[in-house]
């Protein structure tokens, strides 16, 4: 080899640390010595692995910003390249960024995921459901211990105990946890709430996972009822948060929301009364004035302009009534009382001759019904005595007889009305006698 | 006769007869409604805002575990 010129050992050093600080690596390795004074512009710590270790250091503006908080024993992941610090001949390793290890790779894993999910459509905001507004029933998935269970029941307590709650009590961290909060949601939303809350408290990055579990996710976005988480504390997220119906920041905001508060209802229905009654006021009111308008109307008060027109003309009639009427009645009473006069006095003047000439016939036709009546009683005896004499029964009584025909029908007046044999009848004054005929005889009639 | 029966107030889910309630307080304010019929749905109104104040006065939370049993409150409560 060529004969190296000798080095200061400030440009071995300057050497050095521009060969070191080629090398980029990422390293693992535990915290076995950390020192973050106020005052110091880095934070300088010792990692090592059980067999080596080094020496780092980190910007305290870059610190900061990793969100990690370095203690003894910590396992940490690092990003960062090699360097050499001059003054104390020291090799140290420049951390640019800092993880937690393992939750660096949790954290990739959790993104992986949450992208798979959201390319499903699975966080759209149109598939978050509104909450009902006084639910009758609300469902609690969460752990059965701890502050959580306790805050959500007392909050909800508070504002709306109308509401039952349906617990279910899961284990809500480790292995265990997101088949069981599976369960848990399942079992919780046959019982037909109107919303479910799921919710724990805070806890590290690694305490949360159960809540970026794939299956838990799937069960909160496909739940038949609405979900509202509260895992954890500002800032944390989950998966089961992106797709939720609502996330809210605590188990205390969780139950908020989910409730109405008692108070806010209790001052509502109050106004509402007063609403309620002042409805009923305005509306009876507006019909009061209708009626008042109305009452107020003449044909209301003054009843004359209803009957005033007719009153007129009853009037009108009246007075003509009984301007006619006296007039007339005085005139034909007059007449009558002056004819009732004249009849009195005429009456027995018109009476008396015509009395006298029925009495004077009167008498006449006496006297000569008295005539009359003789002169027919004569008559009558006259022709009575005549009809004596003419009577057969007298002619008989001389002796003289009436032949007739046996059935005496026809009597015999001539011989030629029988002949020998025939059977005759004759009456005599004084009984009858049955004959038969001996001979006819033809004579003339002595004259 | 001429009107769906509507159930008892006290037997109505809270919700339900809220909305009832605002019903009748917008129907009352409206005026449109005949006088005998503001006077029955007042009546209804009255009733259902008993109802609902004394829900809200006698509630008692009931807690039921389906899966589980709930543990006593630790003593750092914040009440």
């Amino acid at each position: 080899m060529a004969e190296e010129r000798a080095v200061s050992v400030s440009e071995a050093m300057t050497l050095a640390r521009q060969t070191l600080e080629g090398i980029r690596l990422r390293v693992v390795g535990e915290v076995s010595e950390f020192a973050d004074k106020p005052g110091y512009r880095a934070a300088y710590f010792t990692v090592s692995d059980g067999d080596a270790s080094m020496q780092c250091l980190m910007w305290r503006e870059q610190y900061v910003a990793s969100g990690v908080a370095l203690r003894c024993g910590t396992l940490v992941e690092m990003a960062g390249y090699f360097s050499a610090y001059a003054a104390k001949g020291r090799m140290q390793f420049v951390v640019r960024s800092l993880t937690l290890a393992g939750e660096g790779r949790l954290r990739l894993q959790v993104a992986e995921l949450a992208r798979r999910l959201e390319a499903e459509g699975l966080m759209r905001p149109e598939r978050k459901r509104s909450l009902p507004a006084y639910p009758e029933r609300i469902g609690v998935v969460t752990s059965p211990r701890g502050k959580a269970v306790h805050d959500v029941l007392r909050t909800l307590r508070r504002r709306y105990p109308l509401a039952e709650i349906l617990l279910a009590g899961v284990p809500v961290e480790g292995a265990d946890a997101p088949d069981a909060i599976v369960e848990g949601l399942s079992v919780v939303a046959a019982a037909s709430p109107d919303v479910v809350l799921l919710v724990r408290g805070g806890g590290s990055y690694e305490d949360l996972m159960p809540f970026n579990n794939e299956q838990v996710a799937r069960a909160v976005a496909t739940c038949p009822v609405p979900v509202v988480t509260g895992i954890g504390h500002e800032p944390d997220t989950s998966i089961a948060d992106m797709v939720a119906d609502l996330r809210a920041s605590t188990p205390t905001a969780a139950a908020e929301s989910a409730a109405p508060s008692m108070d806010e209802l209790g001052s509502a229905l109050h106004k509402t009364r007063r609403s309620l009654g002042r409805a009923l006021q305005h509306r009876v009111q507006a019909a009061e004035h209708r009626v008042g308008v109305l009452v107020r109307r003449p044909v209301f008060t003054d009843c004359s302009v209803l009957t005033g027109p007719a009153a007129q003309a009853l009037d009108q009639v009246g007075i003509a009534l009984r301007r006619a009427l006296p007039e007339r009645l005085a005139t034909d009473s007059g007449r009558l009382g002056r004819s009732a006069a004249d009849l009195q006095r005429l009456g027995p003047r018109l009476i008396g001759p015509a009395r006298e000439r029925v009495e004077r016939l009167g008498r006449d036709a006496d006297r000569a019904g008295s005539l009359l009546l003789e002169r027919a009683e004569e008559a009558v005896s006259h022709a009575a005595a005549r009809l004596h004499d003419l009577s057969p029964v007298a002619i008989l009584g001389r002796g003289y007889a009436v032949c007739r025909t046996a059935e005496e029908a026809t009597i015999i007046r001539a011989s030629t009305q029988v002949s020998a044999g025939d059977r005759v009848s004759v009456m005599l004054g004084e009984g009858r006698l049955g004959c038969v005929v001996e001979s006819t005889e033809k004579e003339a009639r002595n004259g | 006769m001429d009107e769906p029966v509507c159930p008892a107030p006290d037997e109505m889910n809270f919700g339900d007869a809220l909305a009832e309630l605002e019903s009748i307080v917008a129907a009352l304010e409206s005026g449109q409604l005949e006088l005998e019929e503001s006077l029955t749905r007042y009546q209804r109104g009255v009733a259902l805002l008993q109802a609902l104040q004394g829900k809200l006065a006698d509630a008692q939370q009931k807690v039921t575990a389906l899966i589980g049993e709930l543990e006593g409150e630790p003593a750092d409560s914040e009440e």
